[in-house]
């Protein structure tokens, strides 16, 4: 087959009509613009909310107690790492702590709220959760005996308290009995979400043991690891190593973020393949315009010997150029608007309804390569068997009945 | 199982209670044969600020008690009035029973040292009150659970300090002002209590950590009552509310009498034996 006739003819013919040709590369562009840049803002919300969950006190996997997922209270308690795991866990996590976790109430003089109380080891946090970058307000903790409490802006508003006062920390100790202590706030930390900053209030873990008469007993191992989607082998290895407690990854901790991916993958490929529908009519529209209005020529190329298929060839062809062309600006378009958008995109004015959906107010758009690769997959395969159609019809033009319409 | 535990810690201190409850009653009889009942303190006077507080608790909680009391909750809009039934043995051990209203009848609530139980008759459960709830308000009073549980608390917890010594009505009273410990489970700033030379509490402040009242549980009436002066009609009542108001009267007092083992159990609390 003659391939650079075709081409040539191929190629002339896209400009012959070049207002109706840019119409069509704009279309082109524009859908597979909306395709990736869609895409990248919500893969980038997602990122930002897997991200920050994990950071979170979650940490790519948990050791629990088994029992302690189901009802996360003092009995579901277990001794602290055995050396043998505690050496696995120095050698293959980026960080790991032990904490304490209990549900917990925190008083004041005039209000009282449900919170989780945390018994952390302030060193062994860095890194691994938000409470390890510090606090906003006054000091963080600075031991496992620290006497001081950190609480959450949100939390110091609603109990109508202060930095600086004191609170009274109440639970249930190992022995079902209330426990309860004093301690003065020391620290105030400030988070995205205001459902953290009223959630969690933090104490030194040794303070927290001895309030529930634990001894040295803990409640979760959280562990960060270098590779939050390899952690296969990780888990194995703790697994053995701690065959009587619960090894978690985050996927199993947090479901719904699993699911939410899950729900945004599909979601994605249903917007792809309705924006390749609405491009593909217009296309094809155009394109049996073009073969319509070519009707004499192509018959001409019959009658001097052209075969069907390089009719067909050359259509298909023309099809390719401009679906090409229409890739090239869209994915120059996606470009740009990442390199618009790199610092993220500021969504705080409407913080509040954000925060339903635990997202941070400032989205960072996230282009993953497969997305991209799939959404110029798309619209180029099924763009090309769109085109076989026009292609067909041209290619099968009786060259006498051609040549004479007028 | 674990209720159980419980049930049989406090058959075991039965024993102890036991020795303890007959010295203490020795000690009253010979007590009242030589001296006033309602005035042991006035020979001699308390040394120090901390042990007019522990004195005036122990006055007030005596060895074991008896009562009948009625509790008005007042609000702006309505008034509700109950009756109460009230055994006490030591500082630690008390029980409080609903007679009336009617509808009420049956509601009990034990407590033993820090823990709190509480039974209502129409869904025939006992029910530990969880830390969760201790700060909630005790009967839709303006008393909180943690008010009854804590009671003692002001001699463990605290520092007191005689700030102001005062004479009315040809009694000496004493403020003393108390502030929690450090690492004490007490959310108030200081509390003043002040404390007649007769050992009865005239009036209990609590300030918040900026020093400003918010409630105040003060004497009303004092009257003789199973033998000795008490605080009869208290009110507590809340600085930012004054139109909300809980007062509770005793009407009828015994003390030093001889509450069974039997009374401070969950097996009581759940079948009353009135």
């Amino acid at each position: 087959m003659p391939i650079g006739l075709v081409t040539r003819l191929a190629w002339r013919n896209l400009w012959r009509r070049p207002r109706r040709t840019i119409i069509m590369v704009v279309a082109i562009a524009l859908g597979i613009w909306s395709m990736i840049a869609l895409g990248a803002v919500v893969r980038g919300m997602l990122e930002g909310q897997i991200d920050k969950e994990i950071f979170n006190l979650t940490g790519h996997i948990q050791i629990h107690a088994p029992g302690f997922t189901d009802d996360p209270v003092v009995d579901n308690s277990m001794p602290a790492a055995s050396p043998a795991l505690g050496a696995v866990l120095d050698q293959a996590a980026v960080a790991w702590a032990e904490r304490v976790r209990v549900p917990a109430v925190v008083a004041s003089e005039r209000e009282s709220t449900g919170v989780s109380l945390l018994g952390i080891d302030p060193t062994q946090e860095r890194g691994l959760s938000f409470i390890g970058d510090g606090v906003h307000q006054g000091r963080e903790l600075t031991s496992i005996t620290d006497r001081g409490i950190v609480v959450g802006r949100k939390l110091l508003e609603r109990l109508e308290t202060d930095l600086g006062k004191r609170v009274v920390v109440m639970s249930q100790d190992r022995a079902n009995e209330v426990a309860d202590r004093g301690f003065r706030i020391v620290g105030v930390f400030h988070a995205e979400m205001e459902a953290v900053e009223e959630g969690f209030a933090f104490v030194g873990r040794s303070v927290a043991q001895d309030l529930l008469k634990m001894h040295d007993q803990i409640s979760e191992i959280g562990v960060l690891a270098h590779d939050r989607d390899d952690l296969d082998e990780l888990l194995t290895t703790l697994g053995t190593r701690a065959p009587e407690l619960d090894v978690q990854s985050w996927r199993e901790l947090k479901p719904l973020l699993v699911l939410t991916n899950k729900i945004v993958d599909v979601m994605l490929y249903i917007w792809f393949v309705v924006v390749f529908m609405a491009m593909s009519f217009g296309l094809v529209n155009t394109l049996l315009m073009a073969v319509y209005e070519r009707t004499r020529e192509i018959g001409l190329l019959q009658a001097l010997g052209m075969r069907p298929t390089l009719i067909l060839g050359q259509v298909s062809m023309e099809t390719l150029f401009l679906l090409l062309v229409g890739a090239v600006f869209g994915n120059l378009c996606v470009w740009a608007t990442l390199l618009w958008f790199a610092d993220g995109i500021d969504v705080s004015r409407f913080a509040q309804g954000v925060q339903m959906f635990n997202m941070s107010p400032i989205m960072q758009p996230l282009a993953t390569l497969q997305d991209i690769v799939a959404a110029n997959l798309i619209v180029l395969g099924l763009g090309l068997i769109a085109s076989l159609y026009p292609a067909w019809r041209a290619s099968r033009y009786v060259p006498v009945e051609a040549i004479t319409r007028t | 199982m674990r209720l159980q535990q419980n049930i049989h810690r406090t058959g075991s201190a039965a024993g102890t209670w036991r020795v303890l409850l007959a010295v203490a009653a020795l000690a009253l009889c010979t007590a009242a044969a030589t001296e006033p009942r309602e005035t042991p303190a006035r020979e001699t006077p308390p040394r120090d600020a901390a042990a007019i507080i522990q004195d005036a608790i122990e006055y007030w909680r005596d060895v074991s008690s008896y009562s009948i009391t009625e509790m008005i909750i007042h609000r702006p809009t309505w008034e509700r009035a109950m009756t109460l039934r009230v055994w006490t043995r030591g500082q630690k051990e008390s029980l409080v029973r609903v007679t009336e209203p009617a509808k009420d009848a049956g509601n009990g609530t034990l407590l033993i040292d820090n823990n709190m139980w509480t039974y209502t008759p129409k869904i025939n459960r006992v029910i530990k009150v969880p830390s969760s709830m201790m700060s909630m308000n005790w009967m839709g009073s303006d008393f909180s659970n943690n008010d009854l549980a804590k009671a003692d608390d002001l001699i463990e917890y605290y520092s007191h300090r005689l700030i102001d010594t005062q004479t009315v009505d040809g009694h000496t009273v004493y403020h003393i002002e108390s502030i929690p410990h450090e690492d004490a489970p007490v959310v108030w700033g200081k509390e003043v209590v002040q404390v007649r030379d007769d050992l009865i509490v005239l009036e209990h402040a609590f300030y918040d950590q900026d020093m400003v009242l918010v409630k105040k549980l003060s004497t009303l009436e004092i009257k003789t009552l199973g033998g000795k002066a008490v605080a009869s009609v208290q009110r507590m009542q809340k600085i930012e509310t004054p139109e909300e108001w809980t007062q509770i009267g005793v009407t009828e007092a015994q003390f030093g009498v001889e509450v069974s083992d039997y009374t401070f159990t969950l097996a009581n609390l759940r079948q009353p034996v009135l």
